[in-house]
């Protein structure tokens, strides 16, 4: 079964969807317009329930099936959230709003669950349940940890959860998936080095924390080359270096680093948070600062549980005859990980074409890619949950 | 006063004497020979008392002057020792003995010391005593040290000493001095960081100490260009870095790092070693690695006395004419020790445009004596004049 027909029927309507989230993209919980616009479709498409506020401003539709199989809740979830970018696409559907885009896709995501749901809601093939999960901030707000949080799971008594994303550089199309970790743990740390400020001129006089900041930076490279396995993955990077002046000849009294880590499996996460915290401090001793840090962890690895990874891919196959079952792991984190650490599931790259990377002013959504993705979605149901 | 014509008839002599020394050179502490010639000649000077071995092989001269009613007893001091260096001057009197050469003038400062104690013991112009202090092992040996140890200073009732060197590249004959800071502590160091060694390939089985190593080397630069004041000299300066193994594919289980620590006080001296031990010592501990930390104290800072420095200026213009303001060196000089002792003065005379100390072409300019002679002989008498 390739591309189900009725989507190829449809994908006027759906990409007249996508372009209108495209141009309105709104930012990580503030996604008030699109869950709106979510909510008030999956209504209309005869959803037997939806909930709003759900995670804030999460959107939960729920549709059953008129089967007799075995009764089973199947999640099916895509991200509404957009970027604090500027767009530079010159698309007739480019952001209007300065400063916000949706350079990650998830406009497409959002449309392509729309339109399973209204195939599903029209069809009902299936028996059991299926719960669509729209989440907000999905950019680094944690948003599908605010619907768990809110008790999604259980509420809704979902089995498994799924998701896609799309994925430039891959055919349009073509899906791409790994069982166990595909995408990375990603925290946020934050190094405040207190030194002593002075006059840029007298450094005698003081304990200069950008010298002792610096020598920290290049302190923490060690982790990934000396104290990571060489076969395991770990990603550190600094990206903020701010002190508490600005001036070209005051030496700060402290600077302020800000970064991430990510990694593959639990037990790296924990030993770079570890040798993190031990290099900032100890560093700072030699050079008579203080360093005080704290990790914020922002997303778990995101682990797709082998069965529904290997069912996932099978759908694939099916859909558009051509996936990736051993695609590498990437270090990009995602917040999916929160469902799937609370259900099995799998979670699902397809590709976006020959386009500009996700997170780039010249990235769009490819809506070559929407019947695939609508058919991955409905054909999950139709199999795992067979009327 | 210029030269004293008294120097100008003894150079001839003089000159055989410092030939003679030349010839026969002795290192470090085994200066046995020439210190038995100083010892004969003192005596047939007819010096009051002649002391040796002090400070193993030191010897100690003592003139009284015509009256010694002020009570005032100044110090003389030259150094007799040779260098390890293979000599190729092609000079008629050069080393007869292979490997041992006086490629520091140490030879001349000698024999001008003795010239000047042969004219004070025969004029005794003075109201006071001049001791004459002939050290062995001043280059690298501590031989100023280990006559302080004996107790010199006290034992003749020493209140100032004076010091002397030849400095090629100054004119001739003319004088250079400075107050305060002249010539540099030499503090060594040797830190042992020891890590965890294993296979290249495995870094995260081991703490790897030449990450750690390198790591300390660099943060060792903030301690010149962070904690010590700008305006004070320092150097330090990491000279040896050595791995435990010598394998291209073992990491090693420790490296050790040799270097010297130059400073110009007491105060930068301390500061340089606390932030040295610190640095060590923390950085060690960021990357899980330990410090064994050796500090091998040298010669200290040699500072110059203010009023004596004024006073050994205001005698070098009366001799040459003129006095100038010398450079600070980072080399450093084992009669900071008896500078520690008394208050007294250091002063460089001019070698004329010779080969550098230390090169194995270097010789001692013969023509420098009537001047150095001279400043010793005024120094007496100008320091002590009689009534």
């Amino acid at each position: 079964m390739p591309v189900k027909n009725r989507f190829a029927e449809m994908l006027p309507e759906i990409t007249a969807w996508r372009h209108d989230f495209h141009e309105n993209p709104e930012i990580l919980y503030e996604v008030h317009r699109t869950a709106g616009v979510v909510a008030e479709k999956l209504r209309e498409f005869g959803c037997d329930e939806v909930v709003e506020g759900v995670g804030r401003t999460g959107v939960v539709a729920v549709i059953e099936g008129t089967g007799t199989g075995p009764a089973r809740t199947l999640g099916l979830r895509a991200d509404m959230d957009a970027l604090p970018m500027t767009e530079k696409t010159g698309l007739p559907h480019a952001s209007k709003t300065p400063g916000a885009m949706h350079a990650c896709g998830h406009d497409g995501h959002t449309s392509i669950l729309l339109g399973a749901a209204k195939y599903l809601a029209e069809t009902r093939r299936f028996s059991g349940t299926v719960v669509l999960i729209f989440q907000p901030a999905e950019e680094g707000g944690a948003g599908a940890k605010a619907m768990c949080d809110d008790g999604l799971m259980d509420r809704w008594n979902i089995d498994e959860v799924y998701g896609l994303h799309n994925m430039p550089g891959l055919p349009a199309g073509h899906f791409a998936i790994r069982p166990g970790a595909l995408l990375a743990s990603a925290d946020e740390f934050s190094i405040t080095v207190t030194g002593r400020g002075g006059h840029a001129a007298q450094p005698h006089g003081t304990v200069d924390p950008v010298v002792v900041s610096a020598q920290i930076i290049l302190a923490l490279q060690s982790i990934a080359s000396r104290n990571a396995d060489p076969v395991k993955s770990v990603v550190v990077s600094v990206c903020v270096v701010k002190p508490d002046t600005e001036a070209f000849n005051i030496i700060p009294n402290s600077v302020h680093l800000m970064g991430t880590f990510r990694t593959l499996d639990p037990e790296m996460r924990s030993l770079t948070e570890r040798r993190l915290t031990e290099i900032a401090i100890a560093t700072a001793e030699a050079f008579g600062a203080t360093a005080e840090v704290t990790v914020k962890n922002i997303g778990v690895v995101t682990m797709n549980a082998p069965e529904q990874t290997e069912f996932a891919a099978d759908i694939a196959e099916s859909v558009s005859g051509h996936v990736d079952r051993a695609t590498p792991p990437i270090m990009a984190g995602e917040d999916f990980s929160f469902m799937l650490e609370e259900r099995p599931g799998a979670y699902i790259f397809l590709g976006n074409g020959d386009t500009a990377p996700v997170h780039h002013p010249e990235y769009d959504f490819n809506d070559d890619a929407i019947p695939a993705g609508c058919s991955w979605f409905a054909e999950l149901v139709e199999k795992r949950l067979p009327a | 006063m210029p030269v004293k014509n008294r120097f100008a008839e003894l150079l001839p002599e003089i000159t055989e004497w410092r030939r003679d020394i030349h010839e026969n050179p002795e290192i470090l502490f085994d200066t046995v020979r020439t210190a038995k010639v100083v010892e004969d000649k003192l005596k047939a000077f007819g010096c009051d008392e002649v002391a040796t071995g002090i400070g193993r092989t030191g010897v100690v001269g003592v003139i009284r002057g015509k009256s010694t009613a002020s009570g005032k007893v100044i110090g003389l001091r030259a150094d007799m020792d040779a260098l390890p260096i293979l000599e190729n001057t092609g000079l008629d009197y050069a080393s007869r003995t292979p490997g041992a050469m006086h490629a520091c003038g140490h030879d001349g400062h000698t024999a001008m010391l003795l010239g000047a104690a042969k004219y004070l013991a025969e004029t005794r112009n003075f109201d006071g005593t001049v001791v004459v202090i002939f050290q062995p092992a001043e280059e690298g040996g501590g031989g100023g040290k280990e006559m302080c140890q004996d107790g010199m200073m006290d034992r003749f009732g020493i209140q100032e000493v004076y010091g002397m060197h030849n400095w090629p590249g100054i004119p001739t004959g003319q004088f250079a001095i400075r107050p305060g800071g002249f010539f540099a502590s030499t503090d060594q160091f040797e830190i042992r960081v020891v890590g965890k060694g294993g296979h290249a390939a495995q870094p995260n089985k081991t703490v790897d100490p030449i990450v750690t190593t390198s790591s300390l080397v660099t943060a060792l630069q903030s301690v010149a260009s962070r904690n010590v004041d700008p305006i004070e000299q320092i150097v330090i300066s990491v000279c040896s870095i050595e791995s435990s193994s010598k394998a291209f594919n073992v990491i090693p289980d420790a490296v050790t790092i040799k270097g010297t620590i130059r400073t110009m006080s007491k105060e930068t001296r301390a500061l340089a070693e606390t932030r040295l031990k610190a640095i060590a010592t923390s950085t060690c501990t960021a990357f899980g690695a330990t410090a064994d930390i050796r500090w091998i104290p040298g010669y200290p800072a040699m500072v110059n006395s203010e009023e004596q420095t004024e006073f050994a200026a205001a005698v070098a213009t009366e001799v040459s004419g003129a006095c100038d303001l010398a450079d600070l060196t980072m080399g450093g000089e084992d009669f900071a020790y008896m500078l520690e002792e008394r208050p007294g003065a250091y002063i460089l005379v001019g070698n004329g445009d010779s080969a550098n100390v230390h090169t194995p072409e270097y010789n001692f300019n013969d023509e420098a004596i009537p001047a150095g002679c001279s400043w010793w002989a005024g120094l007496a008498e100008r320091r002590m004049p009689a009534a």
